[in-house]
């Protein structure tokens, strides 16, 4: 196996992308995530996006106090279109089933 | 293949057929933990570098374990409970076993791989890279058959929604209850539910202009049940989770999450092989060593982690090699903040993480819902051991203020 360190292993973006990536002048959660792909996949960032702010609050590249995670969008869990088919168009005011 | 690194205590009863192979199985347990108990640690490979990945957070998280199972794809083999009979296929993998040629990817592309400009000129060269890219970096292949079993629809209002029910989400509720309020608490990891009001679904989207929250249930076997809820009063306790730790071989089939570990044997009573390597930093990293019996390394001291559809040893900058058949990665736990985030929680770092903002220590959240937002346990920056506490007093001062309005 190639030694690699991986940030993002949904994506398989390594630190050496990340180096390239500030390289290239890239330094916020947002740029990197756009020139990477770092927390487009299955995870959605759970897993890496936490791990490169991290490094970059390590490099001075981002202040600690300051610094914000990209969007939270749904769905945050695997959900079927068929279980999304299944809602009316606007669901009721009151409790119960159908 | 690999030894098993979750030991049973006793023979199972069931068996699932994974690829064609035999793989014993007990009531309980998810696909994941059956896989990871037979030695079945490589589950698919990854997307550029066609390296082994396998189950990693063990709980719902990461998307290594993707499997098809009774003939749905993309389904999470650690969300997903076994039963006798299952058929589970492993997922993007050129040739199910064997050598796999698209692995050289990760030989020829050493240094890294600029995908941005990779074959895209010129056009015929372009179109054949389309080609190889759609057909090894997509996800599963169309599902067996049209599920025309629809889902179950179920809308509730009630006084409270809790989600999690970890520590701090299970002290809230059954004070929130214990209080006459009524309170229903969502849990994506199946099994565990003890009150009629608490749903093992996961929450997907929490829509604070509409006043919705949307939940589901999925699972190949079940028909798929979906919720909307429409509470006065919100408590997000989704606790926290491991961000991944920067070491060579990171991603090696064996190398697992230590939150996800530790709760997998407290559901399951597994036990480990006698070879376990904890890599972390002091807190929690030695502690939860001890718990579990095995060596702790700080991250600063390992080299890599070496194997390739399986873990073999870790190297230490000093040369040193450790052999072991498991790696538990334990880094400072971040918070579990999408949902709340969702709902419009302001968060901040604190560095590990993004923790909720609360007013004050207890107290809510300011939110742009129609609900009051509150948070508790980790998932607002209160370590483990205080959770349960934690998720007391945010459901008093919910109950206070309840009372203080009506």
């Amino acid at each position: 196996m190639s030694h690699r360190v991986f940030v993002c292993r949904c994506e398989d973006v390594t630190t050496h992308e990340i180096e390239d990536a500030l390289d290239r002048g890239l330094s916020t959660v947002e740029e990197i995530k756009r020139y990477t792909g770092l927390g487009t996949g299955p995870c959605q960032g759970k897993e890496c996006m936490c791990t490169l702010v991290g490094l970059l609050v390590s490099r001075g590249l981002a202040d600690a106090d300051a610094v914000q995670p990209f969007t939270a969008r749904p769905p945050a869990e695997a959900v079927t279109f068929g279980a999304l088919a299944a809602v009316p168009e606007s669901p009721p005011e009151k409790g119960g089933a159908s | 293949m690999a030894s098993g690194i979750l030991l049973r205590r006793g023979d199972p009863p069931w068996t699932l057929d994974y690829d064609g192979r035999s793989i014993p199985c007990a009531p309980g347990e998810n696909v994941a933990e059956a896989l990871l108990a037979a030695g079945e640690l490589g589950t698919t490979r990854s997307l550029k570098f066609r390296r082994h990945r396998g189950p990693y957070c063990l709980s719902g998280d990461c998307g290594t374990c993707l499997a098809r199972v009774d003939g749905e794809p993309n389904v999470r083999a650690c969300l997903t409970p076994v039963h006798d009979g299952q058929k589970v296929v492993s997922q993007n993998r050129l040739v199910g076993r064997g050598p796999d040629p698209s692995a050289l990817a990760d030989k020829f592309f050493a240094k890294g791989m600029d995908h941005h400009h990779l074959m895209v000129r010129p056009r015929a060269l372009n179109e054949i890279m389309k080609e190889v890219a759609r057909n090894l970096a997509g996800l599963g292949t169309l599902p067996d058959r049209v599920d025309g079993r629809g889902a179950t629809f179920r809308h509730e209002a009630p006084d409270v929604v809790v989600i999690g029910r970890g520590q701090a989400g299970r002290a809230a509720s059954q004070e929130i209850r214990r209080r006459g309020l009524r309170c229903i608490a969502l849990e994506r990891m199946p099994g565990g539910a003890k009150h009629d009001d608490d749903f093992d679904a996961g929450v997907f989207g929490i829509y604070p202009d509409e006043g919705l929250i949307c939940a589901a249930a999925v699972e190949p076997r079940a028909t798929d049940r979906i919720f909307t809820l429409r509470p006065r009063h919100l408590v997000v306790a989704t606790g926290a989770r491991d961000p991944m730790i920067l070491i060579d071989g990171n991603d090696t089939p064996g190398v697992v999450s230590a939150r996800g570990l530790v709760a997998a044997m407290s559901r399951q009573h597994f036990r480990l092989p006698d070879d376990v390597v904890v890599i972390g930093p002091d807190d929690p990293g030695a502690r939860i060593a001890r718990g579990l019996n095995a060596r702790h390394l700080r991250p600063q001291d390992v080299e890599r982690i070496e194997g390739s559809d399986a873990v073999d040893h870790v190297r230490l900058t000093d040369g040193t090699r450790i052999d072991a058949s498991l790696v538990v990665l334990a880094p400072r736990p971040g918070p579990a903040s999408e949902l709340a985030r969702q709902a419009g929680a302001p968060v901040r770092w604190n560095g590990a993480g993004f923790e909720v903002q609360r007013e004050h220590p207890g107290g809510r959240v300011p939110s742009p819902g129609p609900w009051t937002l509150w948070a508790a346990g980790e998932v607002a920056g209160v370590p483990t051991g205080r959770s349960a506490h934690d998720g007391q007093v945010v459901a008093q001062a919910l109950c206070h203020r309840e009372g203080a309005e009506s």
